[in-house]
């Protein structure tokens, strides 16, 4: 899995895509990002990376029922995939693997 | 609940239609959401732009649609679904898609001959590359009675217009068409030829040439033939080179050979020989005086046709030396004369062109009255699809799309009327061309399927729009239910297309029944002489002669059922030839009216049956000294203003003559026409033309013994013959046709607005069945019940027949002003076509209207 290469913001989505277990659509995955990491996630590149992701088969979606505060539309939950939550494993392995390798030296770095 | 503010159109519609369909309900759900979040806590204005920016940025690489998959998808789905829909329809409600196909298709088939008639006209002469250089030369002869045009001018015209106009490229002039026996040994044929300069095959495109185009018609001995006669004559042997007799007398040479003349050409001729062997061989031809032949002209480029009118018409006068200043010469566009051929007055007046505009508006109104029909059934049939309509909008069909839906419905039903159409055209193409004595053919050429697409597109639209936008209009929730009734705007509006329908009717069997009495006039009127069994037969050959030419006439009178035998240099129909060469004491020296000029032999007069009002007719002895004898007619004396003419002399072609008789005017032109003043002389030498006036009855055989008497005394040469009251008919040719077309064409219209009648009437019958019903129950009789439905469903064809009359009225009027000679307007044509159309509709909507009196009410009423 080493080879696979995502993004930070993919990961970002993928992570919070696994923390809204079962209540991960759009409008919740943008409030999440915004109150947990305070930084502004446009509508558009959420869109966009949802897709890609689920393209590459990291996600998959599923139909929700209509909603009134949605004014008719379907909500279009996504959940992590199997796949996915072994790229996530296999990337923070990477990390911890590269942060354990790091000398006490930076570690102790004020 | 407070009704939600939505986000602004604009940026939501942009969205709507760039991103992927697959994903646009979720991201549409999440902007909507925030939305409405947002508006609650930041206010509306603030949402509004916050909508924007992320609408702005959702257009990126991953959202955008492709555009063809989109497109494919709609537009395929929806075609597809509509026709399924309109199949669905045209089962379910079979009656009025009958009514509709056949209607629609009979209207289409006639549309069709019509376009195929009117293409083939337009296409007449327009085949020469350089023609919009070429031109002809007429000349406004000025007479007493008023000015009229001809095609003639004199024979040093072409010559002489080359030589002296820069602005010329090339001239040529012909001689008529005449029909010659050409000789290879023994061996002749019989072909139709003129004579032209060389030049001829230069101005025109008369099919490809074999042979050196420069030197077609150079030397007087050269002729150019046509490759069928060329097989004919030669067979496989190559023509050129090759030496022909003409009329076994002289020889001549072929130089070249001339492949496919096409149909479409005014001009049709089998041989050209060169004109200046007829110039060598009729000196008359070689002075600027007398008028014969046909003059045609190729400008160079940019030539200025007008500036060069005004210099020929002195040019004229000049070589006449003022002594013909009563002819105008000036050029018009050859490609023009077939439609545009007749003058009055020395202007153009129209022509075949009229005939084209005709049957164009006679086109246009059938299709009409078959697109009236669709839209009415369609319109009266929405009650029944009002629930289809109202489900379709119910969930969530837009307006566009049932929109679509009906056009492609009329479209479908238009295309399959085509079809049936294009089949009829077919099988009925062979009795068109007998009636319209046309070649027409139905190829696929890029106009006629251009023009099929056209008239389907167009009638398709028409027919589809009124019921399309009309049906789609409706609220589903009037629909479902129930509450939308008919306003009266839509009755009316049907009521209206159907008075249109029989208007359109009624002015086209009016103008049938004028077409046809006018005809009818003229052919059964007394013409002044007897035309019946009349038989003409060409002079020529041997007989040419006048000796040989008296043994003939005399031996023709011996022949048994010939009742009488004469000739004479005029056929009797239309102008032949006039003079101006007849003065009389107190002439007008400037006057330059012709007479029509009648040189017969004795007997003439009396076989024609003409009236002698005064006088006696030249005596049948040959020995009579009456060479010296003229007879007017009545409209030369009148002219003259002669008054106890008989034993007056007046002096003919410069000798003293003496009047001995005056017939009765009677008709040698067309009744277009006023009868013209004309004089009977003898001649003494042959005539062009021997008559024979043969017993009922005995044609054949009389003619049978006639030719061998011919074949006998003239040998070598066919006996050319026809029947007087046959050239007569040919006079009125063009009438004929158009009263025969026109008279098929009303029909077909009556019968298709009567379709369209039949068919609202069972509609309406049917949804008035519970009226019907409650009105039975309360105790009408079936007789007056019926006669109210009647009069109901009749009234729209009487506010026809009182709009319709006086239309066909004016039209019919100013049709008859172009004869002389005309039938008055009787009221018995207006009311016959009145009580025609209304027994018709009457007939129409009768049966059913009295079928639906009789039901038993219980029927009706049973359930709801």
């Amino acid at each position: 899995m080493s080879d696979y290469k995502i993004g930070e913001f993919e990961e970002i989505v993928m992570y919070t895509v696994g923390i809204l277990h079962g209540n991960a659509y759009g409008v919740t995955i943008k409030d999440e990002i915004e109150s947990r990491l305070k930084r502004k996630v446009s509508v558009g590149a959420l869109q966009v990376t949802l897709r890609r992701l689920e393209h590459k088969g990291l996600l998959s979606s599923d139909h929700g029922d209509t909603e009134d505060s949605r004014r008719g539309r379907p909500k279009l939950f996504f959940s992590l995939t199997a796949y996915g939550k072994n790229v996530l494993v296999s990337i923070r392995d990477n990390r911890n693997q590269l942060w354990d390798a790091l000398p006490q030296v930076i570690i102790d770095l004020k | 609940m407070m009704q939600p503010t939505n986000p602004p159109k604009l940026p939501w519609t942009f969205l709507k239609w760039f991103c992927k369909s697959e994903y646009l309900p979720d991201v549409e759900g999440d902007l909507l959401q925030y939305y409405d979040r947002r508006v609650g806590v930041l206010g509306s204005r603030k949402a509004n732009w916050l909508f924007v920016k992320d609408v702005l940025l959702l257009f990126r690489p991953g959202m955008i649609r492709s555009i063809i998959e989109y497109q494919k998808l709609r537009i395929m789905d929806l075609l597809l679904h509509s026709f399924k829909v309109s199949f669905r329809n045209f089962k379910k409600y079979r009656s009025s898609f009958l009514i509709n196909l056949l209607g629609l298709s009979t209207g289409l088939a006639c549309v069709l001959f019509i376009f195929l008639w009117v293409q083939d006209e337009l296409a007449v002469d327009q085949f020469h590359t350089k023609g919009d250089r070429l031109y002809q030369l007429l000349e406004n002869v000025d007479q007493d009675g008023g000015v009229i045009t001809r095609a003639t001018t004199a024979g040093p015209t072409s010559l002489g217009l080359m030589e002296d106009f820069p602005e010329i490229e090339r001239a040529v002039s012909t001689t008529w068409n005449s029909s010659n026996a050409l000789f290879i040994g023994d061996k002749s044929i019989t072909a139709d030829g003129l004579y032209a300069h060389d030049g001829f095959f230069h101005l025109f495109d008369w099919g490809e040439v074999q042979g050196n185009l420069d030197q077609l018609l150079s030397e007087p001995n050269n002729i150019v033939i046509s490759d069928q006669l060329a097989k004919s004559l030669f067979g496989e042997e190559n023509p050129i080179g090759q030496t022909v007799e003409l009329e076994g007398e002289e020889s001549f040479q072929v130089s070249g050979v001339f492949n496919g003349l096409p149909e479409a050409s005014t001009i049709q001729f089998e041989f050209v020989i060169p004109f200046s062997k007829f110039w060598n061989d009729n000196e008359w031809s070689q002075n600027w005086y007398n008028t014969a032949f046909s003059t045609y002209i190729l400008f160079k480029e940019g030539a200025d046709v007008v500036a060069f009118n005004k210099k020929v018409y002195e040019y004229i006068r000049e070589k006449t030396e003022g002594r013909a200043n009563h002819r105008s010469p000036f050029a018009t566009s050859f490609g023009d004369r077939y439609l545009n051929g007749k003058y009055e007055n020395g202007v153009q007046a129209g022509g075949r062109i009229e005939y084209v505009q005709l049957f164009s508006a006679i086109a246009v109104f059938i299709l009409l009255i078959a697109c009236i029909n669709f839209m009415n059934l369609s319109t009266a049939r929405a009650s029944r699809r009002l629930k289809e309509i109202g489900v379709k909008k119910t969930v969530g069909a837009a307006r566009r799309s049932l929109i679509i839906q009906f056009l492609s419905e009329s479209l479908l039903l238009m295309g399959i009327s085509m079809l049936v159409a294009l089949l009829l055209v077919w099988l009925l193409l062979p009795q068109f061309n007998l009636i319209t004595e046309k070649t027409l053919a139905l190829a696929f050429t890029t106009e006629l399927v251009a023009g099929v697409l056209i008239i389907l597109l167009g009638a398709g639209l028409l027919a589809g729009s009124y019921p399309a936008f009309y049906l789609s209009k409706f609220k589903p929730v009037a629909v479902l239910k129930g509450t939308l009734s008919t306003s009266t705007g839509e009755t009316w509006a049907r009521a209206g297309l159907v008075t249109l329908q029989f208007t359109l009717s009624i002015v086209l069997i009016v103008s049938v029944i004028v077409v046809f009495q006018q005809i009818q006039f003229t052919q059964n009127k007394n013409l002044g002489y007897e035309k019946d069994n009349i038989l003409i037969m060409d002079v020529k050959g041997g007989l040419a002669d006048s000796l040989k030419y008296s043994t003939f006439l005399s031996e023709v009178s011996q022949v048994p059922n010939v009742v009488a035998a004469s000739g004479a240099n005029h056929d009797m129909t239309g102008h032949n030839g006039g003079s101006s060469g007849i003065s009389w004491p107190g002439k007008d020296p400037n006057d330059r009216t012709e007479f029509e000029r009648m040189f017969c032999k004795q007997g003439f007069i009396e076989m024609m049956e003409m009236e002698l009002v005064d006088g006696r007719s030249f005596k049948e002895d040959f020995m009579a000294t009456d060479w010296d004898k003229i007879i007017f007619n009545e409209a030369a004396i009148a002219f003259i203003g002669m008054e106890d003419p008989i034993g007056k002399k007046v002096i003919l072609f410069g000798n003293e003559v003496e009047i001995i008789g005056v017939v009765k005017d009677f008709h040698f032109d067309s009744f277009h026409e006023e009868v013209k003043p004309a004089f009977l002389y003898l001649e003494d030498d042959y005539t062009w033309y021997i008559m024979a006036k043969l017993a009922a009855g005995r044609e054949k055989e009389t003619i049978i013994a006639i030719e061998e008497l011919h074949q006998q005394m003239n040998p070598g040469f066919e006996l050319d013959y026809r029947f007087l009251d046959e050239d007569y008919q040919e006079l009125y040719e063009a009438e004929n046709r158009v009263s025969v077309l026109s008279g098929y064409f009303a029909t077909i219209a009556v019968i298709i607005s009567c379709l369209g009648l039949f068919g609202l009437a069972s509609f309406s019958l049917e949804r008035r069945s519970k009226e019907i019903g409650i009105r039975k129950v309360l105790g009408s009789s079936e007789l007056s019940l019926s006669k109210k439905l009647i009069f109901d469903l009749t009234k729209m064809v009487f506010i026809a027949v009182l709009i319709g009359l006086p239309v066909s009225y004016l039209i019919a009027d100013s049709w008859l002003q172009s004869f002389v000679f005309r039938i008055s307007l009787e009221i018995w044509f207006f009311a016959a076509a009145g009580l025609i159309t209304l027994a018709i509709a009457l007939i129409t909507v009768g049966f059913q209207a009295i079928k639906a009196a009789r039901l038993n009410p219980v029927q009706f009423l049973k359930d709801e």
